[in-house]
């Protein structure tokens, strides 16, 4: 191609380009217009993703229409707290709630959500050219009702992962002395036996060379929701107990007796195993949620561990927040035996694919305007600096892009695992009960983290107590 | 005539407000109290159920586990709070070098939030990062970790609370004590009464109306008390430090259960009544009849 030809091309794609950009932002600004005077209110928990929102799209969409957008960032127990009051009231405080994937099910039971599907065919001016639901990956998938419309535009979606410390994996004074001890190599562990393994060494390590450096993480909280998941999203699936346990099929039984596997050999297995590392994990392990897993590895405490991918970014690039930025590998998390082929087998998962979207609920005054707001958020055009700032992934097109491709170098892969082995993940099973199960149940789980109650006996009482509760919500006859 | 009606125009506005955000909202809840409800439930409905929920609550464990564990709550950090709170007010009485100074810094902890309290505590008493654990382990060789030890998550709780209130106490008897007439007291000393006679018998039956409308206070605080232990511990480890308040709040909010929730809200509100009824009885009560 010559220069002139060269300059020619060019021009033509400036052109085109910029023609393209200058009718989408005549769009925004024909769209917002009737919509001047509104101000959207959201609330959402105060995550990476989230903290995005209310502090670049949010106001990049204001000057954009014209439309006002107070993103209110909370607590998790506080976000919902909110929705959940303001949607039952019917008040109508919010325009745009966040729904978590597995609180979605709820939410859709009690018609608490506009069908954004339905609310953009019945306006098509609202319709936005950049805009579309084939655009998000199928994790969209979760917020569809049982129409297929989408309920929610998703806004963040991630794995929950097993990190591991490049740094102490490749050291060779390390790799040696692991040989020594356990006659292998020392690479990230596909089993429980070999993540316990090199869980063991490493504690054993930190004690030898007075360093505050352990085994494993442990989301072991003894009176947060956090241990709760941990156990029954992260633990269990890996040990081939899936959905909680709970068979929907089955007239929701939780207990083997029943037809369920909340008590299950393989449940209690899972649980033992799991104490197992909870006690060689770093001591804050019994206070830990997701977000002081995070810190923890962050601070360069533990040599491995399960941890949120929400906070694989900071962990593993954030010189201001983060210790070990570079030395972050990723991996699968270790199984059974049979687990993986069963799961290759279209039967369960290997672990929670985690997220959320942005709904507009039922009773939001302001529901065109909110649409909106969720189009822009959901363009592909605004998906890459948003997956780099907070490692989340909702459109397809988002792996190409370059910077997502830079980014994915520094995090050891993790998007690239999220697009290829995303597919061996799984949100929370479409149960319209979870809070109220989980809060049933946690109390034993608890006592059974404190060591008050042994973890066959306490299973089983949980499995007993979520049929119970089942049996009181209406759900089990 | 006049002046009474011209007192019930003025007092209108606020008993309006009264009404509406007092005395309805408190009939809503005895309301629902008698009813199941759970959004969340196959019949998301309130359905009456006349007085089952109160019959269930009289054998409901961990109901009766959380009262457990809050009169106890209740019992060593208002009286700690009480006894610390008077002998600082005491103290507040003298002269010394820096009091000002060291009475600002005793009432600091009192302007503070109660979820930033929690929040504090919590970093401090984190095992590995927190400040308390680490000397408690490098001066005495003690291992304090608040998520597995039922006993040191009580505790803490209790001394939590004792910093965060005390200064409230010691501030309503400084008060109380600046306002004594002299005349008694100079009076028993020219009687020859010792510093213990002097405390039974004067400084505490004149000051025994500001300690009881402090107690009422505290009291009814320390039954609520959900933000500083929600923050702290969650209600762990387990259920140890699950009070009544953090109780309402896990039936009610993540479990919807709005009718059980609101039964029990109603039972502690009546337990409040009466626990400040026989705190009422027991210690102003004889002081009238033997004014009598």
């Amino acid at each position: 191609m010559n220069f002139a030809l060269k300059v020619g091309v060019s021009a033509l794609a400036m052109a085109v380009a910029s023609s393209a950009a200058y009718a989408d932002d005549a769009f925004w600004k024909e769209a917002a217009k009737p919509y001047q005077d509104v101000t959207l209110r959201g609330v959402t928990e105060s995550t990476p993703p989230s903290n995005y929102i209310r502090e670049v799209l949010a106001p990049e969409f204001e000057e954009l229409t014209g439309i006002r957008v107070d993103i209110e960032t909370t607590s998790w127990d506080q976000m919902y707290d909110k929705a959940i009051k303001d949607m039952e009231a019917g008040t109508g405080i919010y325009d745009m709630v966040f729904i978590e994937q597995d609180i979605v099910y709820s939410y859709l039971a009690r018609d608490f959500l506009t069908d954004t599907t339905k609310l953009l065919a019945d306006n098509p001016d609202l319709k936005a050219p950049t805009y579309s639901e084939d655009n998000f990956t199928t994790f969209a998938n979760y917020f569809r009702g049982e129409n297929g419309d989408l309920y929610g535009v998703p806004m963040e979606a991630f794995i929950k992962i097993y990190l591991y410390r490049t740094d102490l994996f490749n050291d060779a004074e390390i790799k040696a002395a692991f040989k020594e001890q356990t006659g292998r190599e020392l690479v990230p562990a596909t089993t429980h036996a070999e993540y316990a393994e090199i869980a063991q060494f490493f504690t054993k390590w930190g004690e030898d060379h007075d360093m505050d450096l352990w085994g494993t993480t442990a989301q072991a909280h003894t009176g947060h929701p956090a241990s709760w998941y941990e156990f029954f999203e992260t633990i269990a699936p890996t040990f081939g107990v899936y959905n909680w346990g709970i068979d929907a099929d089955n007239n929701f039984a939780a207990s083997v007796a029943n037809g369920g596997e909340m008590n299950s050999d393989e449940a209690k297995e899972a649980m033992k195993w799991w104490l197992s590392m909870r006690d060689i994990a770093p001591p804050e392990s019994n206070a830990s949620t997701w977000t002081e897993v995070g810190t923890t590895f962050g601070a360069g405490r533990v040599a491995q561990g399960l941890v949120y991918g929400e906070n694989a970014g900071w962990i593993a690039a954030d010189e201001t927040k983060s210790l070990v930025v570079g030395n972050v590998g990723v991996a699968l998390p270790p199984l059974q035996d049979g687990v993986m082929e069963e799961v290759e087998g279209g039967t369960g998962y290997i672990g929670y694919y985690d997220g959320g979207a942005f709904g507009i609920p039922s009773t939001s005054k302001s529901q065109e305007a909110a649409m909106l707001f969720l189009q822009y958020i959901g363009q592909d055009e605004v998906q890459p600096d948003w997956a780099v700032a907070a490692p989340r992934v909702t459109n397809k097109t988002t792996y190409d892009a370059p910077k997502v491709k830079a980014m994915n170098e520094e995090l050891g892969g993790y998007y690239d695992l999220l697009r290829d082995k995303g597919y061996l993940f799984a949100g929370a099973p479409a149960y319209p009960f979870h809070a109220q199960v989980r809060e049933a149940t946690a109390p034993i789980l608890y006592q059974i983290l404190t060591g008050d109650l042994g973890p066959d006996e306490g299973l089983d009482q949980m499995a007993a107590k979520a049929e119970a509760e089942l049996t009181d919500l209406g759900y089990r006859k | 005539m006049q002046s009474n009606k011209l007192g019930w125009i003025l007092l209108a506005p606020t008993l309006v407000i009264l009404f509406f955000f007092g005395v309805l909202p408190f009939l809503y809840v005895v309301f629902v109290s008698f009813h199941q409800w759970n959004p969340f439930a196959a019949s998301p409905e309130m359905i009456f159920n006349g007085a089952e929920n109160f019959r269930r609550i009289v054998f409901d464990d961990a109901f009766l586990n959380s009262l457990g564990v809050t009169v106890m709550f209740v019992i060593f950090a208002v009286l700690s709070e009480l006894v610390i709170g008077y002998l600082l007010a005491q103290a507040f009485m003298k002269e010394f070098p820096g009091k000002s100074i060291f009475r600002t810094i005793h009432t600091l902890p009192l302007i503070m939030a109660p979820i930033i309290v929690g929040s504090v505590w919590k970093l401090m008493t984190t095992p590995s990062i927190g400040i308390i654990p680490h000397y408690l382990d490098e001066w005495f060789g003690i291992t304090m970790n608040i998520g597995t030890s039922a006993p040191a998550a009580f505790m803490t709780i209790v001394i939590m609370d004792i910093w965060h209130w005390t200064p409230l106490v010691t501030l309503t008897l400084i008060a109380a004590l600046v306002s004594l007439p002299r005349d008694p007291f100079e009076q028993a000393q020219i009687d020859g009464a010792n510093k213990a006679q002097t405390f039974w018998h004067i400084t505490l039956p004149m000051i025994t109306p500001a300690l009881v409308a402090t107690v009422f206070i505290r009291l009814m605080d320390a039954l609520r008390t959900v933000d500083e232990v929600w923050m702290l511990t969650g209600g762990g480890p387990g259920s140890s430090t699950r009070f009544l308040g953090v109780h309402i709040f896990k039936e009610v909010f993540p479990k919807t259960n709005y009718g059980y929730g609101s039964t029990i809200s109603v039972i502690v509100l009546y337990l409040t009544i009466v626990v400040c009824w026989l705190l009422y009885v027991s210690m102003l009560a004889p002081r009238k009849n033997r004014k009598g």
